[in-house]
């Protein structure tokens, strides 16, 4: 009589144990991936759903914030009052795209402490810290909304540093793109069309974008050959129409395709000022690839630049590629043929002058602050690298004020402050060329150290087109940001 | 297992209880409240309650009913509150009502036994299938039914004078009644009905007439999905008919003949209805479904999944996005917050209660008392089955509550009903 009720519990009971099968195949095999699935709204909740502490501007600007959503009690809504300027920097949390910026470096601070971990529930249990942290940058929301204005519609990037402690002071880039946007609803719309934009709209230009220097990069050969006491402002060289390269049927010719000075002889000093390329190509291959190789990798060519935000690398030619290629040496001691730099390293090389040769560390991030507003930790400046001695730097300061004074970049001068600056027109095969400045002030030592650094590129001419030169087009954007920085 | 064990057990699960609340109320930011005592006072009231009618009216009832059924009720407790304190507040009382009506119920049955229950079958039938049909009234009635997500499973008395509503389930009652019922049947029929006069093959057929109780279940359980939709209840209430059939005559036919049965009405109601339809496919592919009839079941996919080994933590995961988290869905509610180590306690609770009733029905010497514990231990087992399977994806989605666990006072009430039953069951095989 017993049998089939055994047999019904057997099969009850066997029924269970498929049950637990079941239960164990969903949560611990398919577990990661139904967690991770883009539908599961848990992904929201996660990733941009909790509360996130503020980032705000070196000068108290809001530049993201959460507050209680609207719809759903327990989340949270991200939101980036400044919009598309600081898109590149602070960055973003987005449910499709996950997080970048600040946003993404920082966010074991930015996000509540009090979790299902040991440590965040016998934090929350001991009465510790399980707020979410706060962040304060070193950009300067004033200076951010110069440069970006003075930028406009110019494809290109702004960066300014200073050069005393490497304190990141504006990145500014464009094309940009709203934040916001990415968070909303339409976020896979706005995303795809981001993606496929041909302009980029994503790429941060200041540090995810190399560039050929070109004049520019003649502030690292002028380093070389001062360092290497070969020359000094007032050293003579040959001055023709166009330098002819040993060993090719390739010439370099001034921008103008004229001599620099009288056709005969040209002093250094003269040929920094007017920006000639037959100086610096021959400098250059004075040199040697050689050694020009170690200055630029000095400067921070070839490694990567420590720094909040990944950084592409910049690009010199190795030790022994160039050295007896004397056409080669020429072309890249005047930044052209394979040399690239993003903006970020040329405005390192401008603070590097403008240091007595010393570049510091570049950071974003002031300091981390508790809910209540304590500092919990502080970014100390420290030195990156040594890149030439203080007595070439004093010398490469002097130069790069008489090209503002009356020089190529006579566009970035600021009335009553010393700056100093060098100009760059990169020559770019069926484009327009690219327009660079970089540069520094005020000019000077003790009380008077500089202040700010800042590398400008705009890319293609910018709205000068075929006709742009770094002196026209990126001088002047330089010059609104230094004087907004003086107070001009 | 001892009284004092039963005792320290019943406790240890109102300390559960308890300490969960507590887990909720500090994730949530508060600090300890009144509701953490309100949660152990009210698991104290109720396991305990019956646990002291149980020394005083089956004495010696088994002792390992009770505290299976309070660990399940406390982890499902901990969900509900999690989900909704205000549901929470409510199950309190529900948890409350139901244990004293099944002290109750021991108290009535303390002299003539279950026996009683078999007396009066057919009023017991009556009622039970009345209860069923109760969701049928029409709207307009101060007792009229509801639909509730499609199905017309509720009962509303309207309190006159008042906008208050009292709602309740009455087929979760019906169950037990039926139940009862049946074992009373059966206890008289059972041997009638498993002599074999022919064979077909292999296959022994018994009297034709003998097949009227199947048809009989086939056509109850047919009324229940037609006019109320209700997929779940009627393939309960025919898995009772059929398992109950086949224990008390051990004759595998009917089991072969039922499941035929729900072969030929499954495919039947697919292509007749298109909600059935909906669920099937939802369930063959419920991310292909994700933004309708495959949503829920999907929800659950991704709490569980979410859940993993350990869980998010009590009161840190979002059970809250799972539609029905409190009712059909609170295992997947339990999972995402205590992850498969919560999953694995909750099966095996319900395994170990399984495995107990069916101990008592098979302890049983009389005949109507082994039908009697089988019976109810299958409408326990076979309802959480249905359930679970339908949200780990074993089965398609049937809208049943979780005894023990799921809030709700009809469901309470029905399976504390059936816990104090076993509990006289039990008893009565020491006497």
């Amino acid at each position: 009589m017993n049998v089939p009720l055994r047999r019904t519990a057997y099969a009850i009971l066997g029924a269970f144990l498929v049950l637990i099968a079941s239960a164990t195949y969903i949560q611990a095999v398919e577990g990661p991936s139904l967690r991770d699935d883009a539908r599961n709204p848990r992904v929201v909740a996660w990733r941009t759903g909790r509360q996130r502490g503020p980032i705000m501007s070196a000068d108290g600007k809001i530049l993201a914030e959460s507050a209680p959503s609207e719809t759903d009690s327990k989340l949270y809504e991200r939101a980036y009052p400044e919009g598309d300027l600081y898109a590149h920097t602070v960055g973003f949390t987005s449910v499709l795209y996950g997080s970048r910026g600040i946003e993404r470096t920082r966010s074991t601070d930015l996000v509540s402490n009090r979790d299902a971990t040991i440590s965040g529930v016998l934090n929350g249990l001991l009465g510790g810290d399980t707020k979410p942290r706060g962040v304060r940058l070193t950009l300067n929301h004033a200076l951010q909304q110069i440069a970006a204005e003075a930028l406009g519609n110019q494809k290109g990037s702004v960066v300014a540093i200073d050069p005393a402690t490497g304190a990141v002071l504006a990145m500014v880039t464009y094309p940009r793109f709203d934040p916001n946007d990415l968070v909303g609803p339409d976020a896979g719309l706005v995303g795809e069309k981001l993606d496929a934009d041909p302009n980029e709209p994503l790429r941060n230009r200041a540090i995810d974008e190399t560039y050929a220097p070109g004049s520019v990069f003649k502030v690292i050969t002028t380093a070389s050959g001062l360092d290497a006491g070969l020359v000094s402002p007032s050293s003579e060289f040959a001055d023709p129409t166009a330098l002819e390269l040993p060993g090719s049927d390739a010439s370099i010719s001034n921008y103008n395709g004229k001599v620099c000075d009288n056709g005969t002889s040209v002093k250094l000093e003269l040929a920094f000022v007017r920006s000639c390329n037959t100086v610096f190509a021959q400098l250059g291959m004075d040199l040697g690839g050689n050694r020009l190789g170690v200055t630029s990798t000095a400067f921070g060519f070839n490694v990567d630049i420590p720094f909040e935000l990944a950084v592409l690398i910049s690009f010199f030619p190795p030790s022994g590629t160039i050295q007896n290629d004397p056409p080669a040496t020429a072309q890249s001691a005047i930044g052209q043929r394979d040399v690239r730099a993003t903006p970020l390293l040329m405005a390192l090389t401008a603070a590097a002058v403008a240091n007595g040769g010393n570049v510091m560390t570049p950071y974003l991030v002031d300091e981390v602050f508790t809910s209540d507003g304590t500092v919990k930790s502080q970014t100390d400046p420290s030195t990156w690298r040594r890149t030439m001695s203080p007595a070439s730097a004093s010398v490469l300061s002097d130069l790069m004020e008489q090209v503002v004074i009356s020089g190529t970049g006579r566009k970035a001068a600021v009335p009553g402050i010393r700056i100093a600056g060098k100009t760059g027109t990169t020559e770019v095969t069926g484009k327009a060329p690219h327009a660079w400045f970089i540069g520094f002030g005020p000019v000077g030592a003790g009380p008077d150290i500089p202040q700010i650094a800042i590398a400008v590129i705009v890319e293609s001419g910018g709205d000068f087109g075929e006709s742009a030169t770094g002196g026209s087009v990126a001088a002047p954007i330089a010059q609104q940001v230094l004087a907004a920085f003086f107070g001009v | 297992m001892t009284r004092k064990a039963e005792a320290g057990l019943i406790i240890a699960a109102a300390l559960l209880a308890a300490i969960g609340v507590a887990i909720v109320e500090f994730t949530e930011g508060n600090w300890l409240d009144a509701q953490v005592a309100l949660t152990f006072l009210a698991f104290v009231a109720s396991f305990g309650g019956l646990h002291l009618a149980t020394i005083r009216w089956a004495s010696g009832a088994s002792s390992l009913l009770l505290p299976i059924t309070s660990f399940l009720a406390a982890v499902a407790f901990v969900e509900i509150y999690r989900l909704d304190s205000d549901m929470a507040a409510f199950q309190r009382w529900s948890l409350i009502f139901a244990a004293a009506a099944a002290a109750a119920l021991l108290w009535a049955l303390r002299d003539r036994g279950v026996a009683v229950l078999r007396k009066y079958r057919y009023v017991t039938l009556a009622i039970g299938v009345g209860f069923l049909l109760l969701p049928l009234l029409p709207d307009s009635w101060t007792i009229h039914g509801a639909t509730v997500n499609g199905s017309r499973l509720w009962v509303r008395i309207a309190a006159p004078g008042t906008s208050r509503v009292l709602s309740f389930q009455p087929g979760e009652v019906a169950k037990v009644l039926i139940t009862i019922f049946l074992a009373s049947y059966l206890a008289e029929r059972a041997e009638a009905m498993s002599v074999v006069d022919r064979k077909i093959g292999p296959l022994k057929i018994p009297e034709p007439r003998h097949l009227g109780p199947v048809l009989l279940a086939a056509g109850a359980a047919f009324v229940v999905l037609i006019y109320q939709r209700d997929l779940g209840a009627s393939l309960l209430l025919f898995g009772i008919f059929i398992g109950m059939l086949y224990v008390a005559t051990g004759r595998s036919f009917y089991v072969i003949t039922g499941g035929i049965l729900v072969a030929i009405a499954g495919f039947g109601a697919y292509q007749a209805f298109d909600h059935v339809q909906r669920r099937i496919e939802a369930w063959l592919d419920p991310f292909g479904h994700f933004s309708d009839a495959g949503y829920q079941t999907v929800q659950g996919l991704f709490a569980m999944g979410s859940g993993a080994l350990t869980g998010s933590g009590i009161g840190l995961g979002r059970p809250d996005l799972i539609p029905a988290a409190t009712t059909d869905f609170i295992f997947a509610a339990v999972a995402e917050e205590m992850g498969l180590a919560g999953s694995l306690a909750v099966l095996a609770g319900f395994g170990l209660l399984i495995a107990a009733g069916f101990g008592i029905a098979i302890r049983s010497r009389d005949r109507f008392r082994k039908y009697l514990a089988g019976g109810l231990i299958i409408v326990i087992g076979l309802q959480a089955f249905i359930i679970l399977a339908g949200v780990l994806r074993l089965l398609p989605i049937t809208g049943l509550t979780l005894p023990f666990m799921s809030y709700g006072g009809s469901s309470l009430l029905a399976n504390l009903v059936i816990i104090s039953v076993l509990l006289r069951v039990s008893h009565e095989e020491r006497l």
